[in-house]
C-alpha cells in the first residue's frame, strides 16, 4: 500500500470511526448507567435515518439533491427519530425487565432485556422492511459539503484524494462527540449520571431521579446514533439489515475503549474505523473482510478482555 | 407437505440441542444457526471430498462439536448478557464469512447437492432412497431419541450438574463441578445437534444456502428453545409449533393486509420474542410444581448410629498460611497473616467486621490469589491454585450468603457434593448408555449422601423442599454439601447466621463430630459463645493482621483481644 493510498484509507477510516465512536458512546453511556447491553442500538442508527428520509421525501429514498430547508429538516428529524426510537426501546423492551432503583447487582431479568432488545431491533428492521423492499438504498446527503470544491474532493500529499465531505464528517462527529463527553463531565446532569453509574442505590437515596436519568441516557444515546447514521449513510448504500452489524461494530469499539468509559468509546470507535478502512484498502484482505475483522475483534476482546472488563462482564466461576 | 414436516422435525432437533445450553445450562446462546451452517455446508463439502453420506454427516457433527466446544470455552467465564452478545456476534461472523467466501458457501445461490440422496449400506447390502417420508421417519426417530436421552440424563448425575450450573455457578465450583468444562461440553453437544439438523435439511432440500442459516434463524430457534425451557416435557412441542406456525401465519397475515410474506414472518418472530420474556414468568409459575414429588428413593436400611460414626477414611491434612498478603484491587485487606488449620481441630477465626475474615477464607479456598506469602496443604505448595483445584485437593468452602438450589431436595444437593468430590470420568455418557459400573457408582454415592445427611442431622428433611427448611437448617445444608465433597479441610463462613439456639447446639455437635473424624475445620463466626464452646484454637484478626492466636483460654485472656471485644482494658466489665 503506497503512502498516498494509506493516507486516504486513514482519512476515510477516521470518518467511519467517528460514526462508530458516536454509536459506541451511547452504548457505553447506557451500559454504564444500567448494566444493559443494548442489542437494538445498531438498529436505532438505520431506523433513525430511514424514518427521517421517509418523512422528508415522502417516498422511499432516492439520492436527490435537497434544498436547504429539506436538509435541515432531514438532519433534525433523523437525530430526533433516533432519540425517539431509543426512548421507546427503553420504555417497551428494557425497562420492564430492570430491577427497581438500587438493585443493579441483580441486573434484573437478564434474559428479559436481552430478548427485549433483540426483539425491538428485529421489529425495527422488519417494520421498515415492509416499506423498504429493496436490498439497499442511496440516502440523500443533508450536509452538502461536496459542493465546496468543484470536484468535491481535495488532493492529498502522496497522490490520494479525500472528499471534503469526509473531512466534514470527521469535524462534526468529533466536535459533537467531545462536546457530549465534556457535558457529561462538567454539567450537574453529567455528575448525577456518574453517581448513578457508580452506585444507583446511593444515588437514589440521595434523591437523584435515577429512572429519569436512565431515560435521559437512552435519549442521548439514541440521538448520537441518529447523528452517526446521518454522517455515514450518504457515503454508502444503506440496507435495512445493516443495523445489527453496525451495532456489533460499535460494541466492539466500546469494548476496545474500555467498556463504560464514554471517552474511551470515542477513541475505540476511531481505532476500529481506521482498522476497518485499512482492511478494506489492503490488497491481502480486501472488502470482503470489512465485517469479518471487526466481529472477530469483538469476540476476541469479549473472551480474552482486559481485567477491567472482568467485573462487569465476567463472573469467573472458577 | 411431507417435505415441510421433515424440515420442521429437523429444526426441532436443533431446538432440542439448543435447549441443552439454554434451558439446562442457563446460557443464552444465540448462534445455533451458525452451527446449522457448519452441518449444512460441511456435509456437501465432505461428500464432494468423497465421503459417504452417513460418514459426512457424522464428520460434520464432529467438526461442529469442536467449534461449539471452542466457543463454549471462550464464553464460559462470561455473564449471561455477555454470552448473548458474543454468541450473537459469532452468528453474524459466520454469516459474514459465508458471504465473504463464495467458494465455501456457493454464493447467494448456495451449494447444490444431487437429489434424491441414497444411503448405501455395504454391511446389509441395501440401498435406501431418502424420499421425504424417509426423512420424516429419520428426523422423527432422532427427535424421540434425543428427547429420551435428555430425559434420562436429567435424572442422572448430569442433571444435578446442570441444575448447579444454571442456578449457582460459584456454588457449583465450590462443590467440585468443573463449570467451564461443563458449559463448553454442553455447547459442543448443542452444536452437534445443530449440525445434524443442518445436514438433514441440506439433504432434504438438496441445497445449502447462506440465507437459510441467517442469524434470523438463530433468533427463531432461540425463541423456540426459550418457550421450550418453561416446560421441559411439552415445551419442545410448543417450540416446534412456533417454528412451524409463524411462516404460514405470516403468509395469511400478508394476504390479509397485502404485505410481503417474508417480512410479516419476521414481524411475527419479533412479536413472539417480545412476548416470551413477559410470558415466561407466569408460565413458569403455572407449571412450577415441586419436581421431586414423584421419586423418593428409600433410605438404605442400616443403623443410623453406625452411619453417623462411619469414618471418611481419608487421611487428615493441615492447611497452612504463612505471611499471607491479600488485596482486592488497590486496597490491601490482609497483611502477614499466619494461620494453621490442623486435622481433627476446629479452628475459629474471629474479629470485628471488616477485619478480613472472609477474605482470608476466600484466599485459603483458592478464590482469591494472594499478593504475597504461601499457602500449603501438608508439604505441598498450593499458593495460587484455583478454587476448583483446591476442591479436588480436599479443601471446600461455604458461602456467607445462603446460596440456594431451590429445585433440588437436600438429598440431591448433598448428592451433588458427593459426585463433585469423587468425579467419575464421562459420568454422563456412561449413565446414558446404562453402564453397569455407573450403577455401582450411583449406589455408593447414595450411601455416602445418606452418611453425610446423618452426620449433619438432616436425614429427616432429606426429601423436603428447600424452601420449607428453616434458615438454620439451610445453613446446615450448606455445611452438609461441603462435607459431601469428602473435604479434608472445611472452610465455613458464618454457618450459624440465622440459627436458633437449638440449631446452634446441633451445629456445634456436627462440627465436633467432623473434627473427631479427622477433618480440619476453619470456622469464621461472630457468635462468641458458639466459638468458645466448639473451637480448639482461635485466631483473632483485626484490620487485616493477626491480633492473637492460641487456645480459647489464652485468647480470651489476651488484653489486646479484650480491648477490641469489650471496648476497654478493665477485666471487671464482662458483659460482651
Amino acid at each position: 500500500m503506497s503512502g498516498g493510498v494509506a493516507l486516504q484509507a486513514f482519512m476515510s477510516g477516521l470518518a467511519l470511526g467517528t460514526a462508530y465512536g458516536l454509536i459506541a458512546m451511547g452504548f457505553s453511556l447506557v451500559f454504564r448507567l444500567t448494566g444493559v447491553v443494548s442489542f437494538a442500538h445498531g438498529d436505532l442508527v438505520v431506523g433513525g435515518v430511514f424514518i427521517g428520509v421517509l418523512v422528508v421525501l415522502g417516498s422511499t429514498p432516492v439520492a436527490a439533491a435537497l434544498d436547504v430547508m429539506h436538509s435541515v429538516g432531514l438532519a433534525v428529524l433523523v437525530v430526533a427519530a433516533g432519540a425517539a426510537l431509543s426512548a421507546s426501546v427503553y420504555l417497551l423492551a428494557v425497562r420492564p425487565f430492570l430491577p427497581g432503583a438500587g438493585h443493579r447487582s441483580a441486573r434484573g431479568d437478564v434474559l428479559g432485556w436481552v430478548a427485549g432488545g433483540l426483539a425491538a431491533g428485529l421489529l425495527i428492521r422488519e417494520v421498515l422492511g415492509l416499506v423498504l423492499t429493496q436490498d439497499a438504498y442511496a440516502v440523500p446527503d443533508p450536509l452538502r459539503l461536496g459542493s465546496l470544491t468543484p470536484s468535491g474532493a481535495l488532493q492529498l500529499p502522496g497522490g490520494g484524494t479525500v472528499a471534503v465531505r469526509t473531512l466534514g464528517v470527521i469535524g462534526i462527529g468529533l466536535a459533537v462527540g467531545i462536546l457530549v463527553e465534556r457535558l457529561l463531565v462538567l454539567t450537574p446532569v453529567g455528575t448525577a449520571m456518574k453517581a448513578v453509574s457508580e452506585d444507583p442505590t446511593a444515588a437514589a437515596l440521595l434523591g437523584l431521579p435515577v429512572r429519569r436519568l436512565v431515560f435521559a441516557a437512552f435519549v442521548v444515546a439514541g440521538a448520537l446514533a441518529g447523528l452517526a447514521g446521518l454522517l455515514i449513510s450518504p457515503d454508502r448504500s444503506l440496507s435495512v439489515d445493516d443495523g445489527v452489524v453496525l451495532g456489533l461494530k460499535a460494541m466492539a469499539a466500546a469494548l476496545v475503549g474500555g467498556l463504560g468509559s464514554v471517552r474511551g468509546a470515542l477513541a475505540g470507535g476511531l481505532a476500529l474505523g481506521v482498522i476497518e478502512s485499512f482492511v478494506v484498502a489492503s490488497s491481502v484482505l480486501g472488502p470482503q473482510y470489512a465485517d469479518v475483522i471487526p466481529l472477530a475483534i469483538l469476540l476476541i476482546v469479549l473472551a480474552l478482555g482486559r481485567r477491567g472488563l472482568r467485573s462487569t462482564l465476567r463472573e469467573d466461576p472458577e | 407437505m411431507t417435505v415441510e414436516l421433515a424440515h420442521h422435525l429437523y429444526l426441532l432437533i436443533a431446538v432440542l440441542g439448543l435447549a441443552l445450553s439454554v434451558s439446562y445450562g442457563g446460557q443464552p446462546v444465540l448462534c445455533q444457526g451458525a452451527f446449522l451452517a457448519v452441518g449444512g455446508f460441511g456435509v456437501v463439502h465432505l461428500e464432494r471430498a468423497g465421503l459417504p453420506l452417513a460418514a459426512a454427516v457424522f464428520a460434520a457433527a464432529a467438526i461442529a462439536a469442536c467449534a461449539g466446544y471452542l466457543v463454549g470455552l471462550l464464553t464460559a467465564r462470561l455473564r449471561g448478557a455477555a454470552v448473548a452478545l458474543s454468541t450473537w456476534a459469532f452468528a453474524w461472523l459466520v454469516y459474514a464469512l459465508l458471504h465473504a467466501f463464495p467458494a465455501v458457501s456457493g454464493g447467494s445461490q448456495g451449494l447444490v447437492r444431487p437429489t434424491p440422496a441414497r444411503l448405501d449400506s455395504a454391511l446389509f447390502g441395501v440401498t435406501v432412497t431418502l424420499t421425504p417420508p424417509v426423512h420424516v421417519a429419520v428426523a422423527g426417530t432422532l427427535c424421540l431419541l434425543s428427547l429420551t436421552a435428555v430425559a434420562r440424563l436429567t435424572r442422572g448425575p448430569a442433571g444435578l450438574d446442570w441444575a448447579a450450573l444454571r442456578e449457582a455457578p460459584a456454588l457449583a465450583t465450590s462443590l467440585g463441578v468443573p463449570v467451564l468444562r461443563r458449559r463448553a461440553a454442553l455447547l459442543a453437544t448443542t452444536a452437534a445437534f445443530a449440525a445434524v439438523s443442518g445436514a438433514g435439511i441440506t439433504v432434504l432440500l438438496g441445497v445449502a444456502a447462506p440465507s437459510d442459516v441467517s442469524p434470523l434463524l438463530s433468533l427463531q430457534l432461540f425463541v423456540a428453545a426459550l418457550i421450550g425451557g418453561t416446560a421441559r416435557l411439552w415445551g419442545p412441542v410448543l417450540g416446534l409449533l412456533v417454528i412451524a406456525v409463524i411462516p404460514p401465519l405470516g403468509e395469511v397475515l400478508a394476504d390479509a393486509v397485502g404485505l410481503p410474506a417474508e417480512a410479516s414472518g419476521g414481524v411475527l418472530t419479533a412479536l413472539t420474542l417480545v412476548a416470551v420474556p413477559f410470558l415466561r414468568k407466569p408460565i413458569e409459575r403455572l407449571t412450577a410444581r415441586w419436581p421431586e414429588r414423584a421419586e423418593r428413593p428409600r433410605e438404605p436400611v442400616e443403623d443410623s448410629e453406625k452411619f453417623a460414626t462411619l469414618t471418611t477414611s481419608r487421611a487428615g491434612v493441615t492447611l497452612t498460611a504463612q505471611r499471607l498478603d491479600v488485596g482486592i484491587g488497590e486496597s490491601d485487606i490482609l497483611t502477614g497473616v499466619n494461620l494453621e488449620v490442623r486435622a481433627g481441630e476446629v479452628h475459629a477465626l474471629i474479629g470485628p467486621n471488616g477485619s478480613g475474615k472472609t477474605t482470608a477464607l476466600r484466599a485459603l479456598a483458592g478464590a482469591l490469589r494472594p499478593k504475597g506469602g504461601r499457602i500449603s496443604l501438608e508439604e505441598t505448595d498450593v499458593t495460587g491454585a484455583g478454587q476448583f483445584e483446591m476442591v479436588r485437593r480436599g479443601v471446600t468452602r461455604t458461602f456467607q450468603r445462603t446460596v440456594g438450589l431451590e429445585r433440588l431436595c437436600p438429598h440431591r444437593q448433598v448428592l451433588l457434593g458427593v459426585r463433585g468430590g469423587t468425579p467419575v470420568p464421562f459420568a454422563a455418557v456412561r449413565d446414558l448408555f446404562g453402564s453397569a459400573s455407573m450403577h455401582d457408582h450411583a449406589a455408593t454415592a447414595d450411601r455416602e449422601a445418606w452418611r453425610v445427611l446423618h452426620v449433619t442431622e438432616l436425614a429427616q428433611r432429606a426429601f423436603d423442599r428447600p424452601g420449607t427448611l428453616g434458615a438454620g437448617e439451610q445453613r446446615l445444608l450448606q455445611v452438609a454439601r461441603a462435607v459431601a465433597t469428602r473435604a479434608r479441610v472445611l472452610l465455613l463462613d458464618e454457618p450459624a447466621v440465622g440459627m436458633t439456639g437449638p440449631e446452634r447446639a446441633t451445629l456445634a455437635r456436627v462440627l465436633r463430630r467432623l473434627a473427631a473424624d479427622g477433618v480440619a475445620v476453619l470456622l469464621v463466626e461472630h457468635d462468641v459463645a458458639l466459638v468458645y464452646g466448639v473451637a480448639d484454637r482461635i485466631t483473632v484478626l483485626d484490620r487485616g493482621r493477626v491480633l492473637a492466636s492460641g487456645t480459647p483460654e489464652a485468647t480470651a485472656a489476651d488484653p489486646a483481644v479484650r480491648r477490641i471485644y469489650l471496648g476497654d482494658a478493665d477485666p471487671s466489665s464482662t458483659h460482651a
